[in-house]
């Protein structure tokens, strides 16, 4: 190798880690720096703060607002999972194993939710919730949240039938049993993980949402997302940092449950 | 416990234009090893998934005991069933494996542990109960499927290439398995394989199926010594085909012209074929005397210089070049003092008149 050779060679091992650490620390780091932000003695937003104090999460604790919204965040964000774990399993189902004629397109149909800007969803769902008189409940924005939660289970648990042979069903079916044994004792267990990991997905993704929120829900209802975006319009103090620095901690936890739960079925998967 | 009778009349299937299977009819007797043969693509699939319930048959019926089986739903036909992937269940123990059929039709668990004994002993696989399934070789879980299908004595035990993913030693030994596994259970077995030594080392008698029909059904040595058509004669085994040129002799013995002046012999009745159809001799390799020097005189003997030669399990295989148009294979057990014909040697071909067959090329 020429000297030249060699000296690039060695300067793309330093070069391309260290990329790698930059693109990974610009994806990270805008969520870290509310972190140092809630713990400011200061007023308003500063960053980086001049002095630290626990003030801001005793201010959260005694404003009303945020609990209640947090409460309504879960209220909101459970239902949708379960509702999203029951369509999108029934539709992964249909089309990864049933003889479906349109299947490629369903499987488009069924992803594009996710793809669609928010503030489109919203603003179609508006009218129609309106309409229905499901404005500003809970009900209303459960639908709506589904609606863009529900492509996260259907896309984990058609990975999930796509890693095994249908051969395991009808072999069932030739041992005897009917369609729903079949379900129960052979294919649910196969793609437990993929319906579990798709829930996780689909909670947080109603946890986080704040487009369909803002449009679908009224003062009793509003979800942590869209106080916080209330709350940075009228007062701009650091209660805002502590509360979303406890939404990135919970997260950040959802998120570890996952990667835990598809290192476990990676196993699994490698083991049979 | 004794088979089912099995009787398919009339199945066929299509999907739109495409016909799969055509109408097809069949008679398997109770306790029969009858094996479905066949390239890929043949049926064969399809008729032994209309029989197992995965595929609706677009006409016909399908007759267990003389019960129409086709609107009935897989899980309610009482058929055992070994996959070509086995199929075991990855989540659950080689025990658990076996007695699902049996929790299935909530049988008592006495019973249960009884029974799955049993077939593990069957099976050789005693004391491997509690193993998962990915912890055994390839051929132990191909006996945890058998055990699985053959739990419940189900009558009709369908196998779909059972043994396609094993090496060849293994699978020979499961051959010899399968058989005498066969002879215990007594029920009655549909063998799917597109391995011919494989059908004729198991069955009592095989259907060999091609573009979506049963071509022939027989015994396996009445298969191969009497094939139906060349397709029969080229896929069990391998033979010298030759096409004959002009229409059936007036005398029957009359020597036939097979083009470049050679002149085949055969002792054969003409075979009757739908409007005139094309007629072929067939000589199978093991048939033919390959000697040094030349040719006798007359019919069925023929000069030609080695092209290839092969060895392989106590077998010479030669690949004769007669002429342009002609090459003739020719295998046999050498004797020990028997020396290896060397390529581009030249030597003598005959065989006796008998060994001439005559067969309709369709």
């Amino acid at each position: 190798m020429t000297p030249q050779g060699e000296f690039l060679s060695r300067l793309m091992r330093v070069a391309l880690p260290g990329f790698a650490v930059l693109a990974l620390a610009y994806l990270i780091l805008p969520s870290l720096i509310i972190v140092p932000m809630s713990f400011s003695n200061q007023l308003y937003l500063t960053f980086p703060p001049p002095g630290w104090s626990l003030q801001w999460y005793g201010a959260m604790q005694q404003d009303l607002s945020w609990p209640q919204a947090a409460v309504n965040s879960f209220l909101v964000g459970v239902p949708t999972a379960l509702l999203s774990v029951a369509l999108g399993t029934l539709a992964a189902l249909a089309v990864v194993r049933g003889r479906l004629r349109f299947a490629a397109a369903a499987s488009a149909f069924l992803v594009a939710p996710m793809l669609l800007p928010h503030v489109i969803i919203a603003i179609g769902l508006y009218p129609v919730m309106l309409d229905l008189g499901l404005l500003r409940g809970y009900l209303g924005i459960v639908i709506g949240h589904t609606v863009v939660a529900m492509p996260l289970v259907f896309i984990t648990v058609s990975a999930a039938l796509r890693n095994y042979s249908e051969s395991l069903e009808l072999a069932a079916m030739t041992c005897g049993a009917g369609p729903w044994s079949a379900f129960r004792h052979i294919t649910f267990p196969m793609i437990r993980m993929g319906v579990v990991v798709g829930g996780l997905l689909a909670f947080a993704t109603s946890f986080d949402e704040l487009m369909l929120s803002l449009f679908l829900t009224g003062p009793g209802t509003r979800t942590l997302p869209r106080l916080i975006w209330e709350q940075m319009n009228a007062y701009l103090t650091p209660t805002i940092a502590a509360v979303a620095t406890l939404i990135l901690a919970f997260s950040l936890l959802l998120l570890a449950l996952v990667a835990l739960l598809q290192r476990g079925r990676a196993a699994e998967g490698q083991a049979s | 416990m004794t088979g089912a009778q099995l009787a398919v009349q009339g199945l066929y299937k299509r999907y739109g234009e495409v016909q799969a299977l055509a109408p097809t009819d069949l008679d398997v007797a109770q306790g029969e090893f009858f094996a479905l043969i066949g390239p890929s693509g043949s049926g064969k699939s399809t008729l032994l998934g209309s029989i197992a319930g995965f595929v609706a048959p677009s006409g016909g019926r399908i007759l267990v005991d003389g019960a129409d089986v086709v609107s009935v739903p897989p899980y309610r036909r009482n058929i055992g069933m070994v996959f070509q992937n086995y199929a075991l269940f990855p989540h659950m123990s080689v025990f658990d494996n076996i007695a699902f059929p049996l929790r299935m039709r909530k049988a008592a668990s006495a019973e249960i542990g009884a029974r799955v004994e049993r077939m593990l002993a069957m099976v050789r696989l005693q004391g491997m109960g509690a193993r998962r399934s990915s912890q055994l070789s390839g051929g132990q879980q191909q006996r945890v499927a058998l055990a699985r299908a053959a739990v419940y004595d189900p009558a009709l035990l369908l196998m779909d290439e059972p043994l396609g993913a094993l090496d060849k030693n293994l699978r020979e030994e499961m051959q010899d398995e399968i058989k005498q596994f066969h002879r215990q259970i007594g029920a009655t077995v549909l063998y799917v394989t597109h391995d011919q030594d494989e059908a004729a080392r198991l069955s009592d008698r095989i259907a060999i199926l091609d573009h979506g029909r049963v071509v022939q059904v027989g015994a396996p040595r009445e298969l191969y010594e009497k094939p139906c058509n060349a397709f029969v004669a080229s896929f069990l085994g391998e033979a010298n085909l030759f096409a004959i040129q002009g229409a059936a002799p007036a005398i029957r013995g009359t020597a036939l012209e097979i083009g470049g002046g050679i002149r085949l012999s055969t002792t054969r009745r003409w075979p009757d074929t739908a409007n005139g159809a094309a007629v072929m001799a067939c000589v199978r390799p093991e048939a033919i005397r390959l000697t040094e020097g030349t040719a006798a005189a007359g019919d069925n003997g023929l000069e030609g210089v080695i092209e290839d030669v092969v060895y392989s399990a106590g077998l010479l295989r030669y690949r004769v070049r007669v002429n342009d148009s002609c090459q003739i294979t020719v295998r046999h057990h050498p004797g020990p003092a028997m020396r290896t014909a060397a390529i581009g040697e030249r030597v003598a071909l005959s065989w006796r008149a008998d060994d001439t067959l005559l067969i309709p090329k369709e």
